[in-house]
């Protein structure tokens, strides 16, 4: 039997990851991470996957364990937020596979471990981290994209881990990598949602970012939620406040169909009531036609300068 | 099923949180959401405290009295206070009356 100790280590979203599958994406690591290390190991998932309780079709859980299939690809299982167990199907994908691995499975896990993942994109912007959220569409990637090219380094793509110290949110870097993959992302919240003809397009793009990427942790600044306008017009900015942030964060936190299935809502809430009150958050308008990424660029800076300014006063 | 409740709520009325809601702290204040809804609801320091206060049933003059002490004010506006905020509740369907007036 293949001994964990002996697989590669692996460096991504705040995690050593001992995998027995090779995850060619990742830095390697032989350090545990700041949120520890997991394994990732291969087994016949089968009599497993049967005696699991159903929530849906394609998804179990039981304490401590999610489970879901994926056809033609594998049965995975995340456990106590310390193990992912994969039983592929024959000829099965193996980028497909990994897909699932570092998307919807770290979800799951990062959730197990008691940590919010927020779904988007979280940038340095002013040596601080900032996310970007926003609904499939809305442009998040391409204005990342864009900042990427300006300069920026990426902290995290499609998830972000956040951790809340003493009331502060600290965005975790993912891996050096931008893709955009709304297949596993939407793969346990699915239905309908799952089958957009998008995705098919979106999953094309796999861009190694190595030499712009943020490899520490850096407290999060500020929320931008991405959004599209029907209507012509400027890009415009407007600061979401109040209560109206809880819902904007439940929205945007990845994978949030599970937060309910899987019995973690309460968690959940808490967890934002820790620091929403002090995390300044933004709408991002723009216009559903043309490109806008300088102009969402410059508002950004401009919200990011002048907050700065009056914490300075 | 609450129909003009205004009328009836007394200092004997008796109430109680209803199901399905998650409350938390955010920064001193008592923030709430309604699982079936997806409302959110910031109750604020004193809103927390009378809400904790029907975790289990309860009349309006004993929370009255709780807040009375704990925030050091007058019988009367504790009462008035009470008597409006738990009216607001009732309002949004959050609490349930088990016995009046």
């Amino acid at each position: 039997m293949a001994s964990i100790v002996q697989c590669p280590g692996y460096k991504a979203f705040g995690l050593q990851i001992l995998s027995e599958f090779p995850l060619p994406e990742l830095p390697r690591t032989d350090q545990p991470g700041m949120l520890g290390s997991i394994s990732v190991v291969e087994a016949d998932l089968s009599e497993r996957w049967e005696s699991i309780p159903k929530i849906t079709a394609s998804l179990g859980t039981a304490e401590n364990e999610v489970m879901f299939i994926v056809k033609d690809t594998a049965v995975f299982s995340i456990q106590n937020g310390s193990k992912i167990t994969v039983s592929p199907v024959e000829h099965a994908d193996p980028a497909s596979i990994r897909l699932f691995i570092l998307g919807s499975c770290m979800g799951v896990l990062l959730m197990q471990k008691g940590i919010l993942a927020l779904h988007g994109s979280s940038l340095v912007l002013d040596n601080k981290a900032y996310a970007l959220v926003g609904r499939s569409g809305a442009g998040k990637s391409t204005l990342a994209s864009y900042l990427m090219d300006q300069g920026h380094l990426l902290v995290s793509d499609d998830v972000i881990p956040v951790l809340v110290h003493n009331g502060t949110p600290l965005a975790v870097p993912g891996y050096p990598q931008q893709k955009l993959w709304q297949q596993s992302l939407d793969y346990l919240g699915m239905n309908s949602s799952a089958f957009r003809p998008l995705f098919q397009r979106e999953t094309k793009f796999a861009v190694p970012v190595h030499d712009r990427f943020q490899t520490e942790p850096l407290s999060l600044a500020g929320i931008f939620e991405l959004a599209v306008s029907q209507q012509d017009g400027p890009v415009t900015l407007e600061p979401i406040s109040g209560l109206e942030r809880f819902h904007t964060l439940y929205n945007h936190t990845y994978q949030k169909a599970l937060v309910d299935r899987i019995g973690v809502r309460e968690w959940h809430f808490g967890m934002l009531a820790s620091f929403v009150g002090r995390l300044p958050m933004y709408r991002l308008t723009r216009p559903e036609q043309g490109f806008s990424a300088a102009q969402q660029t410059s508002l950004i800076f401009e919200t990011i300068t002048q907050k700065v300014e009056e914490m300075n006063l | 099923m609450n129909m003009n409740t205004a009328e009836v709520l007394s200092l004997e009325s008796v109430l109680v949180q209803r199901e399905g809601n998650i409350a938390s702290d955010m920064d001193g204040e008592k923030v709430m959401l309604n699982v079936q809804n997806g409302k959110y609801y910031n109750l604020g320091e004193v809103g927390g405290e009378i809400w904790e206060a029907l975790a289990s049933p309860v009349s309006i003059g004993q929370i009255a009295g709780i807040i009375q002490e704990m925030f050091e004010v007058p019988e009367e506006l504790a009462r008035q206070d009470v008597f409006e905020f738990v009216q607001s509740l009732l309002n949004e369907d959050l609490v349930a009356i088990v016995s009046g007036p």
